[in-house]
């Protein structure tokens, strides 16, 4: 599973609030679609957790199901408290899991 | 009109939360096999429990009036909040109110985030309402909703 972190806007201070947009490659499969060649359904597999970590403490917890998009985006918003490292932890109904990582450096 | 039909629906399904807990369990159960069913009315219940909904202009829904590829929808909940650690908002909940599956994402916010904000693209399978539920840290849940029309499924 790939996985895009992107903090918006790139610059920023500590105490600003900024967006957190992740994104991650996966089909979201709501296990009503079916194979177009053998007609047989396709199992449902989609990412079930998404927790948000700063400096190895919990922000946001999300837990989301098989209606978002095919290669779903999570946005929210964070409160720069100073340096660190921002982590998310994305997991799938299969039990795949992937963790990414991004460096919150803060300007000024 | 419109409000009063609107209340009257919460007021029933704040009358089946209390006898139906164990359906949602169930569903619940289901998640990792097939497809997932869930109606709207089993979905609000498990959220607030029975308590009431109010509307509220404190919560901002964007989405399209009309989605021409409901495979796509764009959806931003944005709850007009301190996000203090005595005063915020626990949580953003996200439905589509016609899905087979209406429930679409739970995001648990704590006051790190500073706004509470949720942004994300969700599947439509047609014309419908999307509806966004804010729990906010006094336990009071407020919502907001607003219809898309679907051109195109995004269930297929």
């Amino acid at each position: 599973m790939k996985t895009l972190i992107k903090i918006k806007p790139k610059t920023y201070a500590a105490g600003d609030i900024v967006k957190i947009d992740f994104m991650a490659m996966h089909p979201m499969e709501t296990g009503m679609r079916k194979d177009k060649d053998t007609g047989a359904l396709i199992p449902a597999n989609y990412i079930d957790e998404v927790k948000f970590m700063f400096n190895d403490t919990l922000i946001t917890k999300m837990v989301i199901w098989e209606s978002l998009s095919v290669n779903p985006l999570m946005s929210i918003s964070f409160k720069v408290p100073g340096a660190g490292t921002l982590k998310v932890i994305a997991k799938d109904n299969k039990g795949q899991s992937v963790e990414s990582t991004t460096p919150i450096t803060p300007k000024g | 009109m419109e409000r009063r039909s609107f209340l009257k629906s919460f007021g029933a399904v704040a009358a089946c939360a209390v006898a139906l807990p164990h359906v949602a369990s169930a569903a619940e159960e289901k998640k990792s096999g097939g497809p997932n069913e869930m109606n709207f009315e089993t979905a609000v219940a498990a959220i607030t429990g029975g308590k009431a909904l109010t509307p509220s202009a404190k919560v901002k829904m964007e989405a399209p009036e009309i989605a021409e590829n409901g495979a796509v929808v764009p959806v931003k909940v944005t709850v007009d909040s301190p996000m203090s650690g005595k005063d915020y908002v626990k949580a953003i909940h996200v439905l589509a109110s016609k899905n087979g599956n209406v429930r679409c994402a739970n995001i648990y916010l704590t006051p790190a985030n500073g706004e509470a904000f949720f942004g994300t693209r969700i599947k439509l399978g047609g014309t419908q309402d999307v509806v966004a539920i804010a729990e906010m840290s006094d336990g009071t849940f407020l919502i907001a909703k607003q219809n898309v029309k679907v051109t195109i499924g995004g269930c297929g």
